[in-house]
């Protein structure tokens, strides 16, 4: 007798059994699945804390044989990872906040007011989100070094290094993101008007209408424009990478990335810095998955 | 970044009838009277001044640079001078001529072609098991969606910890099993291969939350039919599942082109410099060192037209593949 029918004829027999294994059978593979995306996670964490006798033995332990906490201290003297974290969180509150400004307002417009043109602005802004990086990066680190006035650039933005190397340059650049005034348009866009109509025959300006009668309303976009944007800020790497030259300027990503190149054995300071990277995001994403999922769900991609 | 392509296919057609409604509003349209037209004027003159900064910065930051691209591809550029005369087909003449961009294109062609199906196999694979109703489902989603959120800096550095030939955890594992795991990141004929490990590592959480996302609007009546017609679980996933996900499929094979074609961070810190012996250089790497290292902005232009055109036809391509226009939209 062949293996399939006899299966069949359990399972007809007893589909509770049945059932159970394929639950089993379908949380195995899940759970192997996540170890494989945890694990190093995982391993960074245990490195972070090893010391070099640990790091140095051969065949590797796999847990640290005394963990040593005091690695996060010296890593912080090691590099300056202080210093670095504080640029990158400088970088993407301000990114957070002026995105959450800028999208939201325009974001409304496009949604909310009739005007010549909307239509097609909109489709302007739908298209810019489809713009690769690569095809504006050139230019775009031209206009940050040609800024006229600023680093020692005449009127006509030579001489000097513009933007480059600056608050300015790291921050203007990326304040605005397409996707978020999307976003903000489609919330905005399912309000009812009734209640803009009543907030105006209060009295109310139209300003204010957008401000305090329908923003309130669109909580779940601003919670998740506020966590995408913070999250791909802190991540970003490439822009961070050219406009920056001087130590003191740079985001934890680019200090990590020079660690690397400057010292090849120093791994325990190097998975301390990681950690101090990732952690923070990681604790973000558990404590708002909501927002995260809603948001990727229609983003995409960062 | 990228577009939701299914729903800028969408809402770009859709648009206009709803907009016209939710935005005029009926008393706007009924009236005429100078109080409406004055109420008009005074909320389209709001609407300007609320839309003027993004679009400034939008037509600032993306557009010009788009089209400046294009121009400065044509250019030749002199970066400490600022002088720039025209060039003609001299810095595409220039790149071709180079074998390290030719070689750049290949690799990004073979990275993009081995990280994107194996990812998204893996992807629609995982929405399907966790499109099931059961106890943990928000961990095991969390697990999987973790490496998306992280740092790619941050997180390749880690890999090229456990890459780490001699007491790297890699090839301790490797050899539990009596196996001699390769030198990784420091040989020719393996060092694009773990960094398309890692690609694909990191980029399975995406395309399995979109997968899941559309799984979840999926209209449930299908499939009580299919099970009310004795149809097994694999024989629903062929002929209804991925049929049904059809629209989504093609939204992350763009998006996944696109982002393949841009991968950076992981290849320059996992193998920098382009990698050993130039095995892993590609097509951004080559932009950012031509640009940003050797200062010539023309050609890294011209560059930059190239990746555009490929990421073009591409999704033209992927078009093509998943289905008539009518599917997709």
């Amino acid at each position: 007798m062949s293996a399939e029918p006899l299966a069949a004829r359990t399972r007809a027999r007893d589909p509770l059994v049945a059932r159970r294994l394929r639950r089993l059978a379908l949380h195995l593979v899940l759970l192997v699945v996540s170890l494989a995306m945890v694990v190093p996670f995982v391993w960074m964490i245990l490195t972070s804390v090893k010391t070099e006798g640990d790091l140095a033995s051969y065949p590797p332990h796999l847990l640290p044989q005394h963990w040593r906490w005091s690695n996060y201290s010296t890593a912080l003297s090691y590099a300056p990872f202080g210093q670095y974290s504080l640029n990158s969180a400088v970088i993407a509150v301000s990114h957070t906040a002026l995105n959450l400004v800028l999208a939201s307002m325009a974001g409304y417009a496009l949604a909310r007011v009739p005007f010549r043109g909307r239509n097609v602005l909109f489709l302007a802004v739908l298209a810019t989100m489809m713009i690769p990086t690569y095809s504006k990066i050139v230019p775009q680190y031209l206009i940050a070094k040609g800024m006229p006035f600023f680093g020692g650039n005449d009127y006509l933005g030579r001489g000097g290094h513009g933007w480059l190397d600056s608050w300015w340059g790291l921050i203007v650049p990326g304040a605005l993101t397409p996707f978020a005034i999307f976003l903000f348009r489609q919330f905005y866009l399912s309000l009812p008007t009734e209640l803009e109509e009543a907030a105006r025959i209060d009295g109310m300006s139209e300003f204010g209408i957008y401000a305090r009668v329908m923003t309130p309303l669109v909580k779940p976009a601003i919670a998740t424009v506020a966590l995408l944007t913070f999250e791909s800020s802190w991540n970003n790497f490439l822009w961070p990478l050219i406009v920056t030259t001087s130590p003191d300027k740079r985001v934890l990503q680019v200090g990590l990335s020079s660690f690397q190149q400057s010292d090849q054995n120093a791994w325990a300071y190097l998975m301390a810095g990681t950690t101090m990277a990732t952690i923070p995001m990681v604790v973000l994403f558990l404590f708002t998955q909501r927002y995260f999922v809603q948001g990727f769900a229609n983003a995409g991609i960062k | 970044m990228a577009a939701p392509a299914t729903q800028l296919a969408r809402s770009g057609r859709d648009d206009p009838p709803r907009t016209a409604r939710l935005g005029a509003g009926p008393r706007a349209r009924r009236g005429s009277g100078p109080r409406q037209s004055r109420l008009a004027r005074d909320r389209r003159r709001t609407a300007y001044l609320m839309l003027a900064p993004a679009t400034v910065h939008l037509v600032w930051w993306i557009g010009f640079p788009v089209a400046a691209t294009f121009v400065l591809a044509f250019l030749h550029y002199d970066v400490l001078a600022g002088t720039a005369t025209f060039a003609g087909l001299d810095n595409f003449r220039a790149i071709f001529a180079d074998s390290t961009w030719n070689a750049s294109i290949w690799h990004t062609v073979v990275f993009t072609f081995f990280t994107v199906p194996v990812a998204m196999a893996i992807a629609v694979v995982l929405a399907v098991l966790l499109n099931n109703k059961m106890r943990g489902r928000a961990w095991y989603r969390a697990a999987i969606f973790m490496p998306h959120i992280t740092a790619t800096v941050a997180i390749a550095l880690v890999w090229m910890w456990m890459f780490e030939p001699r007491i790297g955890i890699l090839n301790t594992a490797l050899g539990w099993f009596g196996v001699k795991g390769p030198v990784w990141l420091g040989d020719p004929s393996w060092a694009l291969f773990a960094v398309i490990m890692v690609s694909i590592w990191k980029g399975v959480g995406i395309k399995m939350l979109i997968y899941l996302a559309a799984l979840q609007a999926m209209p449930q009546d299908v499939y009580e039919a299919a099970e009310l017609d004795g149809a097994s679980k694999a024989r629903t996933f062929w002929s209804i599942t991925l049929p049904l996900l059809k629209p989504a499929t093609f939204f992350v094979l763009v998006v996944s082109i696109i982002d393949s074609f841009q991968a950076f961070d992981q290849l320059y810190v996992l193998t920098p410099d382009g990698g050993p012996a130039n095995s892993t250089t590609v097509m951004t790497y080559e932009i950012y060192s031509k640009a940003f290292k050797e200062f010539q902005m023309g050609q890294a232009a011209a560059m930059s037209v190239v990746l555009f055109a490929f990421l073009l036809v591409l999704m033209l391509l992927s078009r093509r593949l998943t289905g008539r226009e009518d599917d997709v939209r």
